[in-house]
């Protein structure tokens, strides 16, 4: 069965919001036990983390050989700051700082 | 605190979102137009899939025109990741009707998962686990995130489809740094203990040779395996 670009579109909305509201209207307010609780929190941090990285590392399905010892540079100075100071904003600051100079530099 | 001042409180929190969505979205609406996308069908995508990850993933065979399952397989992976994080924001809407969640449900993405997710968390840190009694604060507090961050990942697109960056190189590098810059900055802020920071550190590693193995869902298969590792890991320690 062949499909439209507008269909497709909206079928993959519909899953989109069927993966963001499923827990939200079936979990809301249950405490999960501190292990599943930790679970979830790890997955969505791993998940985070993933995307970090390939935002940062990746283009498409290369890697940035050239690029990535700079951005990895930045991102390391970004996480001491941000640890160091307690705030995201500092750190991301910096971190952008210091792409600019490596980018102007190389 | 009701839901107006949550709202504002969550607005002012998304301040860098919105930064870091401004040159993204406008990359997505000059590359889906330089794939022969139309005006509806570029902004249809960022209001409805609302998912940069997704939408790029799916750029290519949507207009090369190839199957229907595989741009949708390739959506689904990718959206995949809003499961735990809607998952892990439940909890901390008790209460709410199911009407405004539903809608709010839409605005889920990683940056409105994470901003308020760390501040709920803190939030019930500071009150000794007592859950917060004004769930419809947290509700705002999360529009004020996910719904402003929203309008401008659309208005960003809709710019995209007619103006080309001007960036010069090296600003556009910058710009493609804030993002996974905040994200960094936010997690390593608020983490404790060790478990964490080796699941996060293994995960930003793993990602690599996920993505080049299967750009689409490699690097997801790889941070959820890392997950359900480090947290089996813990259980079985805490347990010898």
């Amino acid at each position: 069965m062949a499909f439209t670009r507008i269909e497709l579109i909206f079928i993959l909305g519909l899953s989109a919001l069927l993966l963001r509201a499923l827990p939200q209207l079936f979990l809301v307010g249950k405490n999960f036990p501190d292990t599943w609780d930790r679970l979830l929190r790890y997955l969505s941090y791993a998940l985070l983390c993933g995307l970090i990285s390939i935002t940062l590392f990746m283009s498409g399905a290369r890697f940035e050989t050239q690029a990535a010892p700079y951005r990895g540079v930045a991102l390391a100075v970004t996480i001491a700051i941000a640890y160091k100071t307690k705030s995201a904003v500092t750190g991301m600051l910096i971190g952008m700082m210091l792409v600019l100079i490596f980018a102007w530099v190389r | 605190m009701s839901f107006a001042p949550r709202f504002r409180q969550g607005m002012k929190a998304a301040i860098p979102i919105w930064i870091a969505f401004v040159p993204s979205s406008i990359a997505w609406g000059i590359a889906a137009q330089a794939h022969g996308l139309t005006i509806g069908e570029i902004v249809l995508m960022s209001a409805w899939v609302y998912s940069g990850p997704a939408q790029f993933a799916v750029l290519v065979p949507l207009a090369e025109g190839k199957s229907a399952a595989t741009v949708l397989i390739a959506g689904l992976l990718m959206n995949l990741r809003f499961l735990p994080m809607s998952t892990a924001l439940a909890p901390f809407f008790r209460g709410v009707k199911r009407m405004p969640l539903l809608i709010s449900s839409h605005v889920v993405s990683a940056s409105s998962f994470i901003v308020p997710y760390l501040q709920f968390q803190k939030e019930r840190e500071a009150s000794a686990g007592l859950s917060v009694a004004d769930v419809y604060g947290n509700l705002g507090f999360f529009v004020g995130v996910g719904a402003t961050s929203f309008t401008v990942w659309v208005a960003g697109t809709t710019a995209g489809y007619g103006v080309a960056l001007g960036f010069p190189p090296g600003f556009e590098e910058a710009l493609k740094f804030i993002l996974p810059g905040y994200f960094a900055g936010l997690l390593v802020s608020e983490m404790k203990g060790w478990t964490m920071p080796l699941i996060c550190l293994a995960s930003v590693i793993a990602a690599i040779p996920g993505a080049l193995l299967n750009p689409g869902w490699g690097w997801l298969a790889t941070a959820a395996a890392i997950a359900i590792l480090g947290w089996s890991l813990e259980k079985w320690l805490s347990r010898a």
